[in-house]
């Protein structure tokens, strides 16, 4: 039932790494976090879900509003996740069509550097 | 009783404490004048009142005490404050608290209007004799406690009236003539809380005998989540009664989503089946919803068909469908994800459809023997399956989850057991 949250520029992208579950009750320190990155002007984003052990509805909701926020200034949000049964969820729901979604940090930075 | 100084008496442990089973009563004289404050303390002395009394000499010195006390005596001349202001403050601050208002004899009247205000009593100076005194401040606590307990009442029977009202409108009567199908159907909230979610659900069966059956979850939960959850349910309805092509169905229900979400960051997955009047087959259609599971007497598989983005979330004006075989004799369970969110154990792990598709097989061998005669099948099946996903997570579940489960009994329209 735990979150750990943190960040750190790299190659001009912010990277958000995510620890633990994401649901109901943890979700909404993630949405705060999002939208602190956009209010200082962090329009590139990455969040690393290779550790989050869980992710609900709620969970996807805070990432579509935070891909909704960068959008807004022109800004991209990718996604890194191997994990199986993270990325059903996002297969279920159509989000893969959605977000980025990268094997590694680096691939969805260099994913990000080539379509500018 | 005890006359402390407030700035020593503000270091006392924090919260309210519980004055009707100690006999000691917390009050706060909220006075400037060091000759009235006087004559209260030694008023309530005379009286052997068993009161904690502090002093404050304003209103913003009064301010951070105002959680440890149950009545405040107030002067309605303060450097800070004149006239009906304080009891005003007082009320915004702390509406539960008992406020007396002490006023000289010159503007007694401002008494009677400091009760207007929410004052529970008002003293006039000069003519209050202990006894008295101590009199006024218990009534006072005990009006005040009993209205909170009353107003706490109201509103905990506001909150279930609403909660009823949206939880009719997310989960309708079905409309259906077919005596074949059986409908059986749950709704519960999540985290064993009163509040409701998001999730929906509607079954309608249309002139031409087609049956169109939906379910979905607007993401989040609380009571802006609920509303649209109707709002959507009832706009899918409206659709298919009206008959109109699914494309225009989902589109429609985009549509009142976007234009009636309180957040431009809800969105809600659906699933909707149509199952032709032959019953045999359907054609699906999953927006970001789980597909629902097909359940024959030898067989359970998932339905499959294209996703497509949850309304809310991309333009989305497409719907790819699919056309799914369903068989002589069937049951179909649509459901939200708050069914397999839930855990399995200390870990991480979670139901997720694979686990739940093992709980249902474990479900329909054990459902024989504990069958009860008047109650059918799969209503003893889809409690079996609720009850199983919260034995395995421990608890209730913390997501909301709504369950539908249809069942067809074969063309020879046997009534089933």
């Amino acid at each position: 039932m735990d979150l750990k949250l943190d960040h750190h520029t790299k190659d001009g992208i912010e990277i958000v790494d995510v620890e633990g579950e994401i649901d109901v009750y943890t979700a909404p320190r993630l949405r705060e976090l999002l939208i602190e990155l956009v209010n200082s002007r962090f329009y590139q984003l990455v969040v690393n879900m290779e550790k989050v052990e869980f992710l609900d509805s709620t969970g996807l909701g805070v990432l579509v509003g935070g891909l909704k926020r960068v959008r807004a200034h022109d800004g991209s949000l990718d996604l890194v996740c191997t994990q199986e049964r993270i990325l059903k969820i996002f297969r279920i729901t159509g989000l893969t069509k959605v977000f980025g979604i990268h094997d590694t940090v680096d691939e969805a930075i260099a994913a990000r550097k080539s379509e500018k | 009783m005890v006359a402390e100084d407030a700035s020593r008496a503000s270091h006392a442990s924090g919260g309210r404490p519980d004055t009707a089973m100690s006999d000691r009563m917390h009050v706060l004289l909220i006075e400037d004048d060091d000759g009235d404050a006087l004559i209260v303390e030694e008023l309530l002395l005379d009286a052997g009142a068993p009161f904690n009394m502090r002093r404050a000499r304003s209103l913003a010195e009064a301010r951070p005490q105002l959680g440890n006390v149950s009545c405040v005596l107030l002067d309605l001349e303060l450097p800070d404050s004149r006239g009906l202001t304080g009891v005003r403050m007082l009320q915004d601050a702390m509406p539960e608290l008992a406020v007396v208002v002490l006023t000289g004899i010159s503007d007694e009247h401002l008494g009677e209007e400091a009760v207007g205000a929410g004052a529970q009593d008002y003293l006039v100076k000069g003519q209050v004799d202990g006894f008295l005194l101590q009199r006024v401040v218990r009534y006072a606590v005990e009006r005040s406690r009993a209205e909170e307990t009353q107003r706490q009442l109201a509103q905990a029977r506001l909150l279930a009236a609403e909660n009823s009202r949206l939880e009719r409108g997310l989960l309708p009567s079905p409309l259906l003539a077919d005596p074949r199908l059986t409908v059986a159907a749950r709704y519960r909230p999540g985290g064993g809380q009163m509040l409701l979610g998001g999730d929906f659900y509607d079954l309608v069966q249309a002139a031409d005998g087609w049956v169109h059956v939906m379910i979905g979850d607007v993401c989040g939960r609380g009571p802006d989540e609920a509303a649209l959850g109707v709002c959507l349910r009832v706009a899918w309805r409206t659709l298919v009664l009206a008959g109109r092509p699914v494309q225009e169905v989902l589109s429609g229900v985009q549509q009142v989503l976007e234009h009636e979400r309180q957040n431009e960051r809800l969105f809600a997955t659906l699933c909707m089946l149509s199952i032709a009047p032959d019953r045999a087959e359907g054609r699906l259609h999953l927006a970001g919803h789980p597909p629902p599971i097909l359940l024959t007497s030898d067989s359970m598989r998932e339905l499959a068909a294209p996703v497509s983005l949850p309304p809310g979330i991309g333009p989305g004006s497409e719907w790819p469908g699919s056309t799914v075989r369903l068989g002589d004799s069937w049951s179909l369970l649509l459901y939200t994800d708050g069914l397999i969110e839930g855990r399995v154990g200390p870990g991480p792990e979670r139901l997720g459809s694979d686990g739940l598709m093992k709980m249902i097989e474990k479900a329909r061998v054990q459902a024989p023997a504990a069958a009860v005669p008047d109650r059918p099948e799969n209503e003893r099946l889809i409690d079996s399956i609720i009850d199983q996903a919260r034995e395995l997570n421990g608890e209730d579940l913390d997501d909301d989850l709504a369950m539908l489960l249809i069942g067809y009994h074969g063309p020879a329209g046997g009534a089933g057991p």
